[in-house]
């Protein structure tokens, strides 16, 4: 039984791809999605009524507010907090999409590992309280392979929380050969934090400086604190505060091209960074000693180099693959997820598996080059997919879903 | 998870005269309006391994194509002398300049040409023409083969 056919390409259907850091939402169709709402929400609680507000998107959540305590509604890449999760939705019809649910098929994408118990409830969330005429489910892993033109390949998939390779045959992945690092973005984020606590970079979130001074490289910062500061919470200040460091982050912090050697990096001239406070300095081996964990976590300070670097994830993946795949597998890396958009990471991922490739096999890595391409590589999969024309059959229609139930979702969509 | 998309029913009776027929060395695919897979082009049976390489790179970098190839290539099992031994097999072919839409539409639904081709010896994809290069097919064509 095939579901009701929407029409050709007018079908204006949405898509939204949970993250960990963002959800993405947008228009089938369209080359790049529309909003990223931070998953990050603040909520404030009425001490007297219990009653919560919500605060959603990075403009309200930016603002300091009493006992406003900040959460993530994502764990391990799941949806875990569903009344959060269901405020963000609200949000994203109302101030986003600006439209009524009932008239966009969704397709959401999902985590590869991702638990039956969460496919069925998000499809009756989906059909229950947002009335929406057709759903649609795929494995975020799939999208990004096949907007690299292959249904076969890796796909090593660094995000917030956590990497992972994922392999993908015929456009199924491989559930038992799934490999999760926990090194991803967030990762090194807290290692840049520690080096900043380190070297004694006081970091002050924006919200608390009222003015600063122009100071002389690696002097104390001369900054005047804001007087009429609210009581915040620690769960904010502390949101905040990576906020800034985030930002040193992204710019600063960069991959060395071969296994870092503390005198080939020092040559490297170094780069001038401000803080917030006025404070600035110069940084130059940090930026890559940072990032080194990554492919070799023997870097990682105070705990046992049990975790696997990036090649090391790809490498064990392919390992318990079959062995009539693993040609084809190391024949198609395909990186995707935002934190492989550190400055060098997919020239070093180059390098350190080109080695670590058995010499009869071919290695070939897939990168999308844009920025956006590779940050947002599942969600546009899932925008060319829902509007194409001959996916309309495909869809979990709610006539469907009324006849046979939530369990649908695990019937139609592997 | 597949596109949707649809196999015409040209492709059955071409398959079978390449097959078993042996009329053609080649076929070429293309997804017809986004809806249907169908053929292109069709190779006599004396054309070789770079009229088919011509004919895919002819179509444009930015266009994805599906092939059907009849390969020959030689082959000496242990204790005898080289053989000619004939191996059909499917490619798809995505390069890496086509457009990101293509490239999904053509990866997606390779799934439904591959089950509607029962029987073919070996399903490679190519994203550059390295990977579709005659030292590489070959390469791949041998790879299950008993030494």
């Amino acid at each position: 039984m095939s579901g009701g056919v929407y029409g050709g390409d007018e079908v204006g259907a949405l898509v939204f791809d949970p993250g960990h850091s963002s959800l993405r939402v947008g228009y089938a169709g369209e080359d790049s999605p529309k909003f990223d709402i931070p998953s990050w929400v603040g909520i404030v609680e009425d001490p007297e009524t219990n009653e919560k507000k919500y605060f959603v998107d990075t403009v309200a959540l930016h603002v300091p507010r009493k006992g406003c305590e900040v959460v993530n509604y994502m764990k391990e890449g799941m949806i875990e907090d569903w009344d959060t999760f269901e405020k963000v939705l609200d949000y994203s019809y109302e101030k986003c999409i600006k439209s009524e649910s009932q008239y966009h098929p969704i397709l959401f994408s999902e985590a590869t590992w991702n638990a039956r118990g969460k496919r069925e409830r998000l499809c009756e969330l989906v059909f229950e309280k947002y009335q929406v005429p057709a759903f649609f489910l795929v494995k975020s892993a799939v999208l990004a392979a096949f907007a690299n033109g292959r249904s076969t390949g890796l796909v090593l998939d660094s995000g917030a929380t956590h990497t992972s390779a994922i392999p993908v045959h015929d456009g199924y992945v491989l559930q038992h050969a799934i490999v999760k690092s926990p090194l991803g973005g967030d990762f090194l984020l807290n290692q840049a934090n520690n080096f900043l606590k380190e070297s004694q970079v006081d970091i002050v979130p924006t919200y608390m400086i009222a003015d600063k001074q122009l100071v002389k490289e690696g002097e104390r910062p001369k900054w005047t604190k804001k007087n009429n500061l609210v009581e915040v919470t620690a769960s904010w200040h502390n949101y905040m505060k990576r906020e800034v460091v985030r930002d040193f982050q992204q710019t600063m912090l960069h991959c060395s091209e071969a296994p870092y050697e503390e005198e080939a990096i020092a040559s490297i001239p170094t780069e001038p960074y401000e803080f917030p406070t006025g404070y600035n300095n110069e940084y130059g081996t940090e930026r890559y000693r940072i990032t080194e964990s990554l492919f070799d976590p023997s870097y990682i300070k105070g705990v046992g180099s049990t975790m696997l670097g990036m090649s090391h994830v790809v490498s064990t993946s392919i390992g318990l693959c079959d062995i009539d795949l693993r040609p084809s597998l190391y024949s198609g890396v395909i990186v995707t997820g935002g934190n492989s958009l550190l400055n060098g990471y997919v020239e070093r991922l180059n390098r350190d598996l080109s080695s670590r490739t058995p010499p009869n096999m071919r290695f070939k890595l897939i990168s999308a080059t844009g920025t956006t391409e590779r940050r947002f590589g599942s969600w546009i999969g899932g925008s060319i997919l829902a509007s194409l024309g001959s996916f309309q059959q495909m869809w979990i229609s709610k006539q469907e879903y009324e006849e046979s139930g939530k369990s649908q979702v695990d019937r139609k969509c592997p | 998870m597949a596109s949707g998309v649809k196999v015409s029913d040209e492709i059955h009776q071409a398959y079978t005269e390449i097959k078993k027929g042996k009329k053609y060395r080649y076929i070429i695919f293309h997804i017809k309006d986004d809806k249907e897979i169908c053929i292109e082009t069709y190779g006599d049976r004396d054309a070789a391994y770079d009229d088919y390489l011509q004919h895919l790179s002819n179509v444009g970098p930015d266009q994805c194509r599906y092939g059907l190839y009849d390969f020959e290539y030689e082959h000496a099992c242990q204790g005898t002398s080289d053989t000619t031994k004939q191996k059909l097999f499917l490619m798809s072919w995505c390069p890496d300049t086509a457009k990101i839409k293509k490239k999904m539409l053509y990866s997606s639904s390779f799934d439904a040409l591959k089950h509607a081709l029962e029987g073919v010896g070996k399903y490679i994809q190519a994203t550059d023409m390295a990977e579709a290069s005659y030292e590489c097919v070959l390469e791949k064509c041998r790879s299950t083969d008993r030494s």
